[in-house]
């Protein structure tokens, strides 16, 4: 316990990640031990969709590596979260019919034999590391171009739009033969087990949960290493670090790769959380939606994006129930605002508060 | 057409070095040699090609023609041309840019770290430990540097003068065979300029140091050896007086500075 | 040009209002005057003037022929002058020359056609329409006739070539003939017909070509070889021609596609390129143009009523109304927003963001989530032939329209004084407030010409597809990556990128379908910016970290 604390060596640190520990499993226990009559109780529906605030919070994580720490905004984080989803979800569809036998919405397609690719999927474990490999090969490819030629700033940016942006066009296509714009659903079985259970949902958010904090651990110890001091040098002075030394393109690439990986396995637990998986994930709006978890939440800090996450997360569900027509102009309002008057989100305003109380100044 | 200047013991040299930008010739037939040990000053009008010159140098822009070549101890020459700035860092060519570039989000301690001449590859940097050498390291050039008692405040709230500074530690850090050094006394008061001064004579014999600079007392301050560029050319070479006294290069930039 | 028809076609109604109490139509008389002539004039001559029905195609001609034949064409003697009827009913004639009723047609005597002139006539009613006073019908007679092969129309059509003034109408005439000579004459005769259809590269032939080469290659009469051997280059002629029409044809579509993404794109690269902000309500202008348009229409529809020649010119007004009206949403937006984000591009470009989705509910609120018509006026139908290559009116306008706002931004930016700020202000903001230009007055007026633009963009779009609140964000990618390729702050880079990847676009899609041509043209793009990461006129700086 002690050993795992060690990437949080300040105590207030230590106390976020066991704060944060310790609300996951209260979450948990108020839906499985207290009684549905008591008021305490918390729904597994309500339950189930805070398994998916979650996986949320972890995309915004695997965005706030590239955008918090590295300075590189990616606007096709989506196009990770759906792949992860659609090489899990490809495991999912299988189990949704016998070995061997054409999962539904394929038979719609015309096709009469299951094509040779998806029999790896059978076996979870091959799904899961598909989940890593897929989304972290196409940042590899993707990221190798982008940085050997120096491509920065916005033009990266718009670069990943237009990334994410083409391959939502080539899943929409049914030929592209992961369901076109219907996708996958009416998922069935995970590891022998019901989806459809309240077990699952528990299982799942405690999956979630449990990715949440590894990642958060891993962000906060690379943090430590002398690779995260390089990559906040990468933000801040580029040319610097390259002309001391160190192949910013390894760095960067890195960092994309793994980023992509975490948003990988955040899709993996999300589809099965959210029953649903369209090529819809893939538009460029939602690749903007994530940057704006972050943004609210604090780009640059461990906490913002988990928060920003799930806060807009959940007043987007709020929202579009309460008041359906207003929801896009509340967040692009929300926006605005961020942006104008909170540039370093919730947690730096929480900082900044903090320390002029504190008599302290944090450098601009 | 100028009598150049050779030695033996060289650690640089360029020669019929081209490079133009859109027809523009930035660098014409340069030739340059810098010996082991060397301080050399570079000056020159504006556009002469002084920065395109040390762009060239540290692999950030390719000559269209012509070799740069650095000459390692063991004897072995390498072509500078063909690799990109990070390796050609780790050969010990070190560079300070125009504008004071340090990691402002890291404290001095740290920007200093992270400049130390160790393994600088993504692995390494992800099982790094700090060894008692590395510390002493540190300690030496915040010495060097007097930022001694401001070595964990982050290098965001350094005055002009003292980013300078940090960057010139963080060249020294490197421990660089080469320093190129541009305009390190831009924006400095007049008695942080002199130290400055003092610090880079300081460097001659332990490492070969290129300046780059425009302010003619600084310049006179720091002088051994003087390279006046023009056009992207070597206009003269020698001593403070014989460049300064010389009609060519009076006209082509004394001539002009005072014209404004 | 469509102002010429448009006045064309007034001048008609206009001489149809005044001719309504007229004579008769100019066309007609003539008919009937020759009509009249031919069957007073001796046998002798009749061969002669009936041919000079050949040039009128009126339908007096056909009624007065059939007429002549079942005996209702009979000729009155007035004091020794004869005047030709034709009876209409049981008691009334008509005065074939001047079409008036005649009162004492009961006392005329019954006229007949020689037998010799029979036939003759029965061509001149038979193909009427090669005589048609319209040389578009001509044509397509003659065409029509030609493609039957049928040997009768061979002489009709020899006949008729001569009397063609009109050289295309002559030159199809000897098409159509030429072709139906590849079957009804000797050898030599077709060879030289098949040598002639290759000079004029005539696509219609090319089947018939085909088949006669087929044909000459299983035959072993002698000059079959050189018939094949004449097959086969008049073929090659005519499939070299139609790939060069072909490739003019989708040169052209790809031109006009290519000059939508520049009005799309033009904007952009002025307030990304130019200004360095991301701008990513500027598919949410585009909208704002489209909707402006719109509601442009919807004012004329009913000050005018749909359909009115008033209404027709509901665009000419709505050009201008969505430029200023999008530009007045710039202004609001630079206001607003982005002045307090110059240089701070990412933060830009979320905030801009925010705003799109804004705009976009707010349009949904207003006008609904579903898309609007707006439909095109009259003038802006129909297609133009220029060497064979159909160009329609609307495709040119845009062309001419994407020109104009090429050039009158050159002449903004390099000609006035304005220009002149903007560009000191976008290549150094400091210095140029320094030398007393007022930098955020400059930046608010760039910021709403580039909005305007995307306005004028949007209304354009209304005329080719569906207004919708998120119309624009099928064109933002596209020309976000239209500024990059052209080299950001280059706007000559983005006419040329913007026109290149239009032609490109156009040139794939009938290779890989549209979808995959898309993804094609967007991975093309990516592997063209490791080449050249700056674009095709990178920005020059000397500045280190930019």
């Amino acid at each position: 316990m002690i050993a795992a604390l060690k990437p949080f060596e300040a105590k207030s640190e230590r106390i976020t990640f066991l704060s944060m520990l310790a609300v996951l499993v209260v979450m948990l226990l108020l839906n499985t031990m207290v009684g549905e009559g008591s008021a305490l109780h918390l729904p597994a529906y309500t339950l189930g969709n805070w398994g998916k605030y979650l996986c949320y919070a972890v995309l915004a994580m695997s965005l706030n590596m590239l955008w918090g720490y590295t300075g590189l905004l990616c606007l096709g984080q989506c196009l990770f979260f759906a792949l992860g989803g659609y090489a899990f979800g490809m495991h999912l569809m299988l189990m949704t019919v016998d070995y061997g036998k054409v999962p539904e919405f394929m038979q719609f397609m015309g096709y009469h034999e299951l094509p040779g690719y998806w029999y790896p999927f059978y076996n979870p474990f091959v799904a899961i590391l598909a989940v890593m490999l897929v989304p972290g090969l196409v940042a590899f490819i993707f990221g190798f171009l982008a940085f050997r030629s120096r491509i920065k700033g916005v033009y990266f940016s718009i670069l990943t739009q237009a990334l994410t942006y083409a391959a939502a066009i080539l899943f929409f296509r049914n030929e592209t033969g992961f369901g076109g714009n219907n996708g996958f659903t009416n998922f069935k079985y995970l590891f022998g087990g019901d989806l459809r259970t309240i077990d699952a949902t528990r299982w799942l958010f405690a999956a979630s949960g449990i990715l949440l904090l590894l990642v958060y651990w891993i962000i906060a110890w690379l943090l430590t290493t002398k690779f995260g001091k390089v990559q906040l040098a990468i933000r801040d002075s580029e040319n610097r670090i390259r002309f001391s030394g160190y192949s910013t393109t390894h760095f960067k690439l890195f960092v994309f790769v793994l980023s992509a990986i975490v948003a990988g396995l955040a899709g993996a637990l999300y589809v099965p959380q959210a029953g649903i998986l369209n090529p819809s994930l893939m538009e460029p709006k939602i690749g903007l939606d994530i940057v704006v978890w972050v943004a609210v939440g604090g780009r640059g800090t461990k906490l913002g994006p988990i928060i920003g996450a799930v806060l807009v997360s959940a007043l987007k569900s709020y929202t579009t129930s309460a008041y359906p027509d207003y929801w896009l102009i509340i967040l692009g309002g929300l926006f605005v605002f961020v942006v104008l008057f909170m540039p370093d989100g919730i947690v730096g305003l929480t900082k900044k508060t903090w320390a002029k109380y504190r008599k302290k100044e944090v450098p601009a | 057409m100028n009598p150049l200047y050779r030695d033996t013991n060289l650690v640089l040299s360029a020669e019929g070095v081209h490079r133009s930008f859109d027809g523009f010739k930035a660098i014409n037939d340069l030739n340059f040699y810098l010996s082991e040990g060397e301080l050399r000053t570079v000056i020159g009008p504006n556009g002469a090609g002084k920065s395109t010159f040390m762009d060239i140098i540290t692999g950030r822009t390719r000559p269209d023609e012509g070799t740069v070549k650095f000459h390692e101890s063991d004897g072995h020459d390498i072509d500078l041309t063909k690799l990109p700035e990070y390796k050609v860092n780790r050969l010990g060519i070190a560079r300070k840019f125009q504008t004071p570039s340090v990691y402002n989000q890291h404290s001095v301690f740290d920007n200093l770290l992270l400049s130390l001449n160790r393994p600088r590859g993504v692995m390494k940097g992800l099982f790094y430990k700090m060894t008692k050498d590395d510390r002493e390291e540190i300690e030496e050039v915040l010495e060097t540097i007097r930022l001694h008692d401001r070595r964990d405040e982050l290098a965001g709230f350094l005055s002009h003068g003292q980013k300078q500074w940090l960057e010139i530690g963080m060249l020294l850090a490197q421990k660089p065979r080469v320093l190129l050094v541009d305009e390190p006394a831009a924006g400095m008061s007049d008695e942080e300029t002199e130290r400055t001064g003092e610090l880079l004579l300081s460097l001659e014999g332990k490492h070969s140091v290129v300046v780059v600079e425009h302010d003619m007392e600084f310049v006179r301050q720091i002088a051994r050896r003087i390279t006046v560029l023009h056009q992207g050319h070597v206009l003269k070479e020698g001593s403070f007086d014989h460049v300064s006294n010389d009609p060519e290069v009076k006209e082509v930039y004394l001539g002009r500075q005072a014209h404004g | 040009m469509n102002l010429t028809d448009l006045c064309k076609r007034s001048l008609f109604w206009v001489l149809f209002i005044l001719g309504l109490s007229g004579p008769l139509h100019a066309e007609e008389t003539e008919a009937r005057r020759i009509l009249s002539k031919l069957i007073l004039a001796h046998s002798e001559e009749q061969q002669a003037v009936t041919e000079e029905l050949y040039d009128h195609g009126d339908q007096i001609i056909k009624e007065v022929i059939e007429g002549w034949r079942i005996g209702k064409v009979s000729v009155f003697d007035q004091d020794g002058n004869p005047i030709a009827l034709l009876k209409r009913g049981e008691d009334s004639y008509e005065e074939i020359s001047s079409g008036n009723s005649f009162l004492r047609g009961s006392e005329s005597k019954i006229n007949r056609a020689s037998r010799k002139l029979r036939k003759k006539l029965r061509n001149v009613v038979d193909f009427l329409d090669l005589s048609s006073n319209d040389p578009r019908e001509r044509i397509d007679a003659a065409m029509k006739l030609g493609l039957t092969q049928k040997p009768d129309y061979v002489e009709v059509l020899q006949e008729r070539i001569n009397r063609q003034k009109d050289s295309e109408v002559k030159e199809a005439f000897e098409v159509a003939l030429n072709i139906s000579l590849l079957k009804n004459s000797d050898s030599s005769q077709k060879l030289q017909a098949v040598k002639d259809l290759g000079e004029s590269a005539s696509f219609p032939a090319r089947d018939f070509i085909e088949a006669l080469r087929v044909e000459a290659s299983e035959s072993d009469d002698d000059g079959a070889s050189d018939l094949e051997e004449a097959c086969a280059v008049a073929l090659e002629k005519i499939d070299s021609e139609q790939k060069r029409v072909e490739f003019y044809g989708s040169l052209l579509r790809g031109l006009s596609t290519g000059s939508v993404l520049l009005l799309v794109s033009y904007g952009l690269a002025i307030t990304f390129g130019l200004m360095g902000v991301i701008n990513m309500a500027h598919g949410e202008f585009i909208a704002i143009g489209g909707y402006t348009a719109y509601v442009v229409q919807g004012i004329f529809a009913s000050t005018y009523g749909i359909g009115s020649s008033g209404y027709e010119w509901y665009f000419v007004l709505a050009l201008p109304a969505s430029f200023f009206v999008t530009a007045f949403f710039g202004i609001l937006l630079e206001r607003g927003v982005i002045q307090f984000l110059y240089n701070r591009p990412l933060e830009s470009l979320l905030a801009t963001w925010g705003i799109s989705m804004i705009i976009q509910q707010v349009i949904r609120l207003k006008f609904g989530a579903a898309n609007v018509a707006v439909s095109s006026p009259q003038w802006l139908f129909g297609s133009y032939e220029f060497y064979r290559v159909s160009m329609s009116y609307n495709r040119l306008f845009l062309i001419a329209f994407a020109l104009f706002v090429i050039i009158a931004t050159w002449l903004l930016l390099n000609k006035t004084s304005w220009g002149l700020h903007i560009r000191a202000t976008m290549q150094n903001r400091r210095m140029a407030s320094s030398l007393g230009i007022k930098s955020s007055r400059v930046n608010m007026m760039t910021f709403a010409y580039g909005s305007g633009l995307a306005g004028l963009a949007g209304a354009f779009l209304s005329q080719i597809g569906n207004v919708g609140p998120s119309m624009g964000q099928t064109y933002i990618v596209d020309s976000f990556m239209v500024v990059v390729v052209g080299g950001v702050g280059n706007l000559l880079g983005a006419a040329l990128s913007s026109l290149g990847i239009g032609v490109i676009d156009q040139g794939l899609q009938p290779l890989l379908g549209p979808v995959m041509g898309k993804i094609t043209v967007l991975f093309a793009i990516i592997l063209f910016l490791q080449l050249r990461p700056g674009g095709l006129f990178p920005a020059r700086t000397r500045s280190l970290d930019d």
